[in-house]
């Protein structure tokens, strides 16, 4: 419940045609109830994804890349894509163990479309 | 509304637009010295649409679109109202952003293809990966751009950086920083003709396409689909994709009710423009589909909630949407023969 009204305050109202009295179409700014609910739902989805990313990424189970990919709303087969590396190899990325070996030059083509530094591609933060 | 300078000093008046495609192209024409309102462009560029596209994934839920393909409405609407245009992409960020600067310096304002993850300046339950939302660079400052984004009520600045990223994401659906700006206006545009064109179109592709997946057809399909969605998936992953087809009916853009209620509003000008009867009569047909679209969106989010259990369920959901589906079969048939009798 606190989540709809808090991501919907974020001072950028979108624009809705409603009729006004006299049955002409304006634009108003009161979106639909509807909304809220479905927006939170995918919202906190995409944030409980990435919790439980980070999570696994400290207890061993993946590695820091799958928890970047996370954050940035991709898949494997996005990121593979954008990277240029085959899709069963970007998967292979995310254990922990083959991950610790790459080549910086890898390392590097993921941290430019992740958009981080090589720094924080290898970690995941701490909180 | 906000009035803002150009590179060259020409003003530019920001509305506040509910599609960014349609909001920017009104835009467009509006600062050349044409003034077209925004659901005019819509039914002119013949936006009103429906495909589902489940084999096509953003963050592992289908695709549901309810207006044509970006880019689609610019190209169609400036065709039709006889414009000069240009429309570039380029596989080279760099060029692009050359490019980008070259054209704004000589006091163009240039409609631009973003990926809305990477604009900077977004809040996050606009944040996901989608390559279509469009918005007009209207100069170039110190370090970034004044960009004018008609979702959101102000120009913003927006970092060259950010820009860049969220004009060339690789991957699929790259936009491939695509661009586009008018060269040259007709300044007294043959609206009748337009409109009377992008009525037939709109009537075909959501009557004509023999697949299953688009138009009226399209949305059977995915009604079904919803119906079995309990079964097939359980509770919890059919209320995901329920939300998902919801964001796509309400959220990105649509002015409400899947763009029915912008549609409506284009009908709407249009019989004011054509003296019809008929047409003000689609328009409030238009605007009744829009209201049980907006229902189906109300019972879907019902679902989610878990509110009312008993009346509210998977299979009510569908059943409003088929209904929606014969609405508006028959509302473009009706059209068709409406459009027929109209002159130009």
């Amino acid at each position: 419940m606190e989540l709809e009204k808090e991501i919907f305050k974020d001072g950028m109202p979108k624009g809705y045609y409603t009729q006004n009295d006299n049955g002409k179409y304006v634009l108003e700014t009161n979106h639909c109830w509807s909304e809220e609910v479905c927006v939170a739902v995918i919202v906190s989805e995409v944030r409980a994804n990435i919790e439980k990313a980070r999570k696994e990424v400290l207890s061993g189970l993946k590695s820091p890349l799958y928890y970047h990919m996370e954050v940035r709303q991709m898949d494997p087969k996005f990121l593979a894509k954008a990277a240029g590396i085959a899709v069963f190899r970007v998967k292979r990325h995310m254990r922990p163990e083959i991950f610790a070996k790459l080549k910086p030059s890898v390392l590097e083509r993921y941290a430019a479309v992740l958009a981080v530094s090589l720094e924080e591609l290898k970690t995941v933060p701490n909180r | 509304m906000t009035t803002e300078l150009a590179a060259n000093g020409k003003p530019f008046v920001h509305h506040h637009g509910a599609h960014c495609e349609t909001a920017v192209t009104s835009a467009l024409f509006r600062y050349q010295g044409v003034d077209i309102s925004e659901p005019m462009v819509f039914g002119i560029g013949s936006g009103i649409f429906f495909g589902h596209l489940p084999f096509l994934k953003m963050t592992g839920l289908p695709i549901t679109a309810f207006r044509a393909k970006p880019g689609a409405v610019f190209r169609k609407a400036a065709k039709r109202l006889g414009v000069d245009f240009v429309v570039k992409t380029f596989r080279d960020p760099q060029k692009g952003m050359d490019e980008l600067k070259q054209v704004l310096k000589t006091g163009q304002i240039v409609g631009l293809a973003t990926n809305l993850y990477w604009l900077p300046y977004m809040s996050e339950r606009h944040r996901w990966n989608f390559s279509g939302h469009n918005i007009i660079a209207l100069r170039e400052i110190e370090g970034g751009f004044r960009v004018s984004d008609p979702t959101i009520g102000e120009p913003v600045d927006c970092t060259a950086d950010g820009l860049e990223q969220a004009r060339f994401v690789p991957g699929p659906l790259n936009p491939r920083g695509h661009m586009y700006y008018i060269n040259s206006v007709n300044l007294h545009p043959d609206l009748r003709q337009a409109c009377i064109k992008g009525m037939k179109d709109s009537c075909n592709a959501m009557l004509k396409i023999p697949l299953p997946i688009f138009g009226v057809r399209g949305i059977r399909f995915l009604a079904k689909k919803v119906v079995k969605s309990l079964d097939k998936l359980g509770f919890q992953e059919a209320c995901r994709h329920l939300a998902g087809t919801v964001r796509w009916v309400e959220e990105t853009g649509t002015g409400g009710a899947g763009f029915r209620y912008m549609y409506a509003a284009f009908l709407q000008e249009a019989a004011e423009l054509f003296g019809s009867d008929e047409l003000a009569d689609l328009s409030k047909e238009m605007t009744a589909i829009g209201d049980n679209w907006r229902e189906f969106s109300v019972t879907a989010a019902r679902i989610i909630k878990q509110r009312g259990k008993e009346e509210e369920t998977f299979a009510k959901a569908g059943r409003l949407m088929l209904n929606c589906a014969d609405r508006e079969e028959t509302l473009f048939k009706n059209l068709q023969k409406v459009v027929k009798k109209l002159k130009a």
